[in-house]
């Protein structure tokens, strides 16, 4: 990454030089050695041979006797990869950089590239991404590398879109510290006072360690505060002289112990409370958006909502409730305007689920709520906030804001809950339920309806878009981890049911994320022999294509349908809609919004990657072959891509 | 794709809203009927004019900030699908005669009366796994 890399020998001359001084000043001299005597020094013979190269080296390197290291035996990066082995910190995900070349070589040879493994990305940004996809499968950070300055820059969207998604994930920056340690150009350009400045409005904490006890205290320091709830992104700069010279003092530096990391439960007088008014509601409905942290976190609120046989509805930020379950009310969310008490759990914009917004020339809004209705929050959002970007959101009033992570403070409630159903109250609720269970029976139905209008159309519809793609995994262990179609049709088409099936978006709308979070969710379930599919859009997919060359490069299988309608389609409907308002041409809304003239051929450029590729296919009767071939190449341990040519939404 | 946030807050709500008072209280903005439509050049205004950026290419409904209705065979008078293109309700844009004549409204009308719509689901056994 250096620009100017005649100079390699410099800092080591810089050292030298030093070291050399030091002797000059420390060394005794010797009684009777001889010393130059400047007055007999002969004067340059003009007749004289030309110097040879020993006589060149005497005149223009540091004199033999000068200390000038050519090897070591320690380094600080290997202490580093031994602080990972010690926090189990699986992958390092990377695009190489001269400032971190000192770590990335003794992950390498110190670690064996094992715990962590270091995983080639060809952008700062797919690092990031899948240490976030990865994240929310697996139920652990990744760590990720990346040059200091301009590859933070590269990856700060998606830090950002790690941040609004609670995700945790330890990302590193290498910098050379000292002014007088950094050679000529890319050094210094590449290099800053505190590189973590421009992520601190969107990262919980950061710091750039100066000793290696320094490192070792801050990394198990930023693995817990990245895994305390609420969770979110932390960043290290990583001095380059730190990770490259060898170690002073070994016998001193210690690895602290992570101890374990237990997420802030609700006050338990807040969460009786809460119970009561759940309890004694006729209409409740649980709104729920990143309850499920963990596996257990999905079987706690279905013993929540079952207890209560209350409504559910699920904004689909991780994989809180079964699609299927009778309760699951989240294509019925007119029920919000019924209910009398609304418990809304970790959810990041509350405001905008309760209200209508109309987005026109004079912008109006109105709460959509039932006068008199009692709303309570349960999340740790308000734990830890930041002021500058605004991921938080309209102000909700809400009767009771309990700080706590939802799904540890389950449990609670659940107990709470079930001390106050008495045999009256089982009979009500029960009633309610079996209401709740046909509405949503209903609602199935009228969906399976929906998506046999243009079932042969060409392009494809994403309703059987969705329902090809099902036919194909629902025998899977499968486990989807993408949808920039939204999770309309599969939320109505397929049976969510395992706490895999589903990771949850991107946060901050950030595009560029699904296709590499796919990939890292893809690296989680990979170990667990799980098959892991996503459905991406083109305009997504264009930001970091070549995140396909780092699954075929490491070989992770994965199933990759492009939602192609050839456009930023969002943006298309809003010219659509700025024309519009001003009387004005609808014909011209494609320019700068659409991807056509020409259409790009993904599976070719899916196969330029080493990825395998089927498509364009524009037609239905086409796509269910090219699915199950691709699926058979998933199965046998590859990734592999479909284009679908499909309607917009 | 879109990199604005996508607003989960309105979903079906504005949809049922539509659904409920929109399209159904919609009247006349002229006291002349509409002409009949011509299905096939209603089509092209229907693409050209990007209605199917929302409804879609077979009418089957589709989503901007929140799911957007399906019109294939629309169960609404011609009249009132006019008026109601004039003075749509929530996100959706109003359309003026001067880029949607009554006549080309007319026509997307036919259109979406000529497209052949839902069929019984259980004949379709991709919808029922």
């Amino acid at each position: 990454m250096r620009s100017q890399s005649p100079d390699t020998g410099r800092r080591n001359f810089l050292k030298s030089a030093t070291i050399a001084g030091a002797a000059a000043l420390t060394t005794p001299v010797v009684a009777g050695a001889q010393t130059p005597d400047a007055t007999k020094t002969p004067k340059p013979d003009a007749k004289a041979a030309p110097p040879g190269p020993k006589q060149m080296a005497a005149e223009t390197m540091p004199p033999q006797d000068a200390k000038d290291p050519v090897f070591q035996t320690t380094s600080g990066g290997d202490f580093m990869v031994d602080v990972f082995k010690t926090l189990d910190i699986d992958y390092l995900a990377m695009n190489c950089a001269s400032s971190f070349r000192g770590l990335h070589e003794a992950v390498l040879n110190h670690g064996g590239n094992t715990k962590p493994e270091i995983l080639t990305c060809p952008h700062e940004e797919i690092a990031v991404h899948m240490a976030q996809g990865y994240a929310k499968i697996e139920g652990k950070p990744m760590a990720m590398i990346c040059h200091g300055v301009v590859g933070l820059q590269h990856a700060s969207m998606a830090l950002y879109n790690a941040w609004c998604d609670r995700v945790p994930v330890i990302a590193m920056g290498g910098n050379i510290m000292e002014a007088n340690k950094r050679g000529p150009g890319a050094e210094w350009v590449h290099a800053a006072i505190d590189p973590a400045a421009m992520l601190r409005d969107f990262t919980k904490w950061d710091d750039q360690p100066t000793t290696l006890q320094h490192f070792a205290e801050s990394a198990v320091r930023a693995y817990k505060i990245c895994t305390t709830p609420p969770m979110a992104p932390v960043v290290l700069s990583l001095d380059g002289e730190l990770q490259e010279n060898p170690i002073k003092d070994p016998e001193l530096l210690r690895i602290p112990k992570l101890g374990k990391v237990i997420p802030p439960q609700g006050d338990d007088a807040a969460l009786a409370e809460l119970a009561q008014m759940l309890v004694n509601a006729e209409t409740p409905v649980l709104l729920v958006d990143r309850v499920a942290r963990t596996p257990a976190g999905m079987a706690r609120l279905v013993e929540l909502a079952e207890t209560l046989q209350c409504a559910v509805i699920d904004n689909v930020g991780r994989m809180n409730f079964p699609s299927r379950h009778p309760l699951n009310q989240s294509f019925r969310r007119g029920i919000i305007r019924q209910a009398d008490v609304i418990v809304a759990m970790e959810v990041n914009e509350l405001w905008g689920s309760l209200s209508e917004f109309d987005d026109r020339i004079v912008r109006t809004s109105h709460p959509i709520t039932k006068k008199g209705a009692k709303i309570a929050t349960l999340g740790c959002r308000d734990l830890y906030m930041k002021a500058n970007y605004q991921d938080l959101g309209r102000y909700q009033e809400v009767d009771l804001n309990i700080a706590g992570d939802a799904e540890a403070s389950l449990p609670t409630l659940i107990e709470q809950v079930k001390r106050l159903v008495d045999d009256g109250k089982k009979t009500a609720f029960a009633a309610r339920g079996k209401k709740l269970a046909a509405a949503h029976a209903a609602a199935v139905e009228q969906a399976k309806s929906d998506a046999t209008i243009g079932w042969d159309a060409s392009p494809i519809t994403t309703a059987r878009m969705c329902a090809e793609v099902y036919a194909q995994i629902k025998d899977e262990d499968w486990s989807l981890v993408g949808a920039t179609i939204r999770l309309t049709w599969p939320h109505k088409l397929w049976n969510f049911e395992k706490p895999h099936q589903w990771n949850g978006v991107s946060g901050g709308a950030g595009i560029g994320y699904n296709l590499p979070a796919s990939l890292g969710a893809a690296l989680a379930n990979k170990r667990h022999g799980r098959f892991t599919l996503s459905f991406g859009g083109d305009g997504d997919f264009n930001f970091v294509p070549a995140t396909l060359w780092t699954a075929a490069h490491h070989q992770i299988p994965m199933l990759y349908i492009i939602h192609n309608n050839r456009a930023y389609h969002q943006e298309y409907m809003y010219l659509q809609a700025m024309a519009a308002r001003h009387g004005r041409s609808l014909a011209h809304t494609d320019i700068g919004t659409t991807l056509k003239d020409p259409h790009i051929d993904y599976a070719t450029v899916a196969r330029g990657f080493g990825v395998y590729g089927e498509g364009p296919i524009s037609d239905p009767a086409e796509l269910g072959p090219a699915l199950k071939r691709a699926v058979a190449m998933v199965k046998s341990g590859y990734p592999a891509l479909v284009d679908v040519v499909a309607d917009p939404r | 794709m879109t990199q604005s946030t996508t607003r989960l807050t309105i979903f079906t709500l504005a949809a049922l809203a539509v659904a409920s008072f929109g399209f159904a209280t919609a009247t006349l903005a002229q006291d002349t009927p509409a002409p009949a439509g011509d299905a096939a050049h209603g089509r092209s205004v229907y693409l050209a004019d990007g209605c199917f950026e929302c409804h879609g290419r077979a009418g089957q409904g589709g989503g901007f900030n929140y799911p957007t209705p399906a019109l294939a065979k629309l169960e609404m008078p011609v009249e009132s699908f006019v008026a109601f293109l004039r003075d749509a309700p929530h996100d959706m844009p109003s359309f003026s005669p001067n880029v949607l004549s009554d006549k080309d409204a007319a026509d997307i009308w036919a259109f979406l009366q000529s497209l052949p719509g839902r069929k019984p689901a259980k004949d379709f056994p991709l919808l029922n796994q």
